[in-house]
């Protein structure tokens, strides 16, 4: 009691005008900082294309996206000889680095001789302007490069940035079929599809990626992806009933080269995914594949950069011993530069599987890219372009 | 109701319970709570400029 009179004593101190001005240029001040970090973190990452790549932006295939934050960039390449053509999608959901930096790495190393090859490699660019609230994700990822310099990447967040796509409803209705799901999946792109031209920002920016495919006349199309090593589809390959053979074909084939990796089909029912819509709704083959990410999961320990890159987790390693996980797991965790080597390794198969299971004038040849061991020893910074990019 | 119109009316909202705020923080004469009274304009200050 005592302590309590004194501690009221000492606090009980005269508001005056003067005081209330000083408060409130410090409130101003702290939120002029705040607002600093939040402008830092909606830079957007800077890619060096190969030689060769056409920069757009998605806002050519459907203008009402120009301007807008949503807009993001197109990187197309074409070979000298004809074939069919691909399009690379990473960034769906910016806390799954495997994917976007899949991504980077093809439109950074890639040397297209045949067909034509299209990356959006931050696919949903406001995600990538925050983290998800509550999961104390790392803002950045660094990659060491050959002349010792250091290129950084955003790890976001899964939802389009709050501030451009809200309120968040208590149910979202999926137009296309009135599918009802979580409130929070409003701000999921891959819920989205096959999306709505007048919509809300998530749902227009799935329509420009619809309008994408069906403009370019994509033959075959990949969504990357990561998922916590728990989820019951993580290093697997989703595929719609059109592209469910081309997908066997490939998984019996990256099983031969001894990387395992599950087949599953895309549920009918389950509406507004990419392998579901990207199909339903235009001619390509939709694939969507994903790798295990701890940093994602929810049995993971410290969540940080070392974490998002280099996947090791003690309780991750003890989950694995109980036999609770879905994919072979030991002390070296899942390096991103192995998750990359996957999905990769994997779309490089699939575009080798093209010319027996589609058609064999829709053949794509990449050259320039690193194979799977090549990848996981001497990891993504190798493959990196140096050049000035700091932006971090 | 469009974005945009949603979009001014939440940002009116916050409008004015920062000038209710600021309004407190020059009314009040204890220290302690025209302090607190700050404390609550920054995040104000944030969502009506939409900054986060």
């Amino acid at each position: 009691m005592k302590f309590e009179f004194k501690f009221r004593l000492e606090c009980d101190t005269k508001g005056t005008n003067g005081t209330a001005w000083g408060l409130l240029l410090c409130a101003l001040a702290v939120a002029w900082l705040a607002n600093r970090d939040f402008a830092a973190m909606k830079v957007p990452d800077t890619i060096i294309p190969a030689a060769n790549f056409e920069e757009h932006l998605l806002s050519e295939w459907f203008a009402p996206l120009a301007g807008m934050p949503l807009d993001t960039p197109v990187y197309v390449q074409n070979g000298k000889e004809p074939g069919g053509s691909v399009l690379v999608l990473g960034g769906t959901h910016p806390n799954e680095p495997a994917g976007y930096m899949t991504a980077v790495l093809l439109t950074e190393r890639a040397r297209v001789r045949r067909g034509k090859l299209c990356v959006i490699p931050f696919a949903n660019r406001p995600g990538f302007g925050h983290t998800q609230p509550q999961e104390a994700s790392p803002e950045t990822i660094h990659f060491t490069l050959p002349d010792g310099s250091t290129r950084a990447f955003r790890y976001g967040s899964r939802d389009m940035m709050h501030t451009l796509d809200w309120p968040v409803p208590d149910i979202y209705i999926h137009r296309a079929s009135g599918q009802r799901l979580s409130g929070n999946e409003s701000r999921n792109l891959n819920r989205a599809y096959p999306g709505v031209p007048d919509g809300t920002p998530t749902e227009r920016l799935a329509w420009a990626i619809m309008e994408f495919l069906r403009k370019e006349k994509i033959d075959l199309a990949f969504d990357l992806h990561e998922a916590s090593p728990e989820y019951p589809v993580v290093d697997a390959i989703v595929a719609h009933e059109k592209s469910i053979e081309l997908a066997a074909a490939t998984a019996m084939e990256l099983k031969g080269r001894g990387i395992e990796i599950r087949l599953e089909p895309s549920p009918k029912n389950l509406r507004g995914l990419s392998h579901r819509e990207w199909g339903d709704f235009s001619d390509t083959l939709p694939i969507l594949m994903e790798v295990a990410n701890p940093s994602q999961g929810r049995l993971r320990g410290r969540t940080d950069e070392a974490l998002a890159l280099t996947g090791k987790d003690r309780a991750y390693a003890k989950a694995a011993g109980l036999g609770r996980l879905f994919v072979p797991w030991d002390e070296n965790g899942k390096p991103l530069d192995m998750r990359v080597a996957r999905h990769l390794t994997a779309i490089m198969t699939f575009l080798s599987m093209m010319e027996f299971f589609v058609d064999e004038n829709k053949v794509i040849e990449i050259d320039g890219l690193p194979a799977y061991q090549e990848l996981v020893d001497q990891g993504i910074g190798k493959w990196l372009t140096v050049g000035n990019t700091e932006n971090h | 109701m469009s974005l945009l119109n949603m979009t001014l009316i939440y940002r009116g909202i916050v409008g004015l319970i920062l000038l209710l705020v600021l309004r407190c923080l020059f009314d009040e004469k204890d220290f302690w709570r025209q302090a607190t009274a700050a404390l609550v304009l920054i995040p104000l200050v944030l969502r009506l400029l939409m900054l986060k």
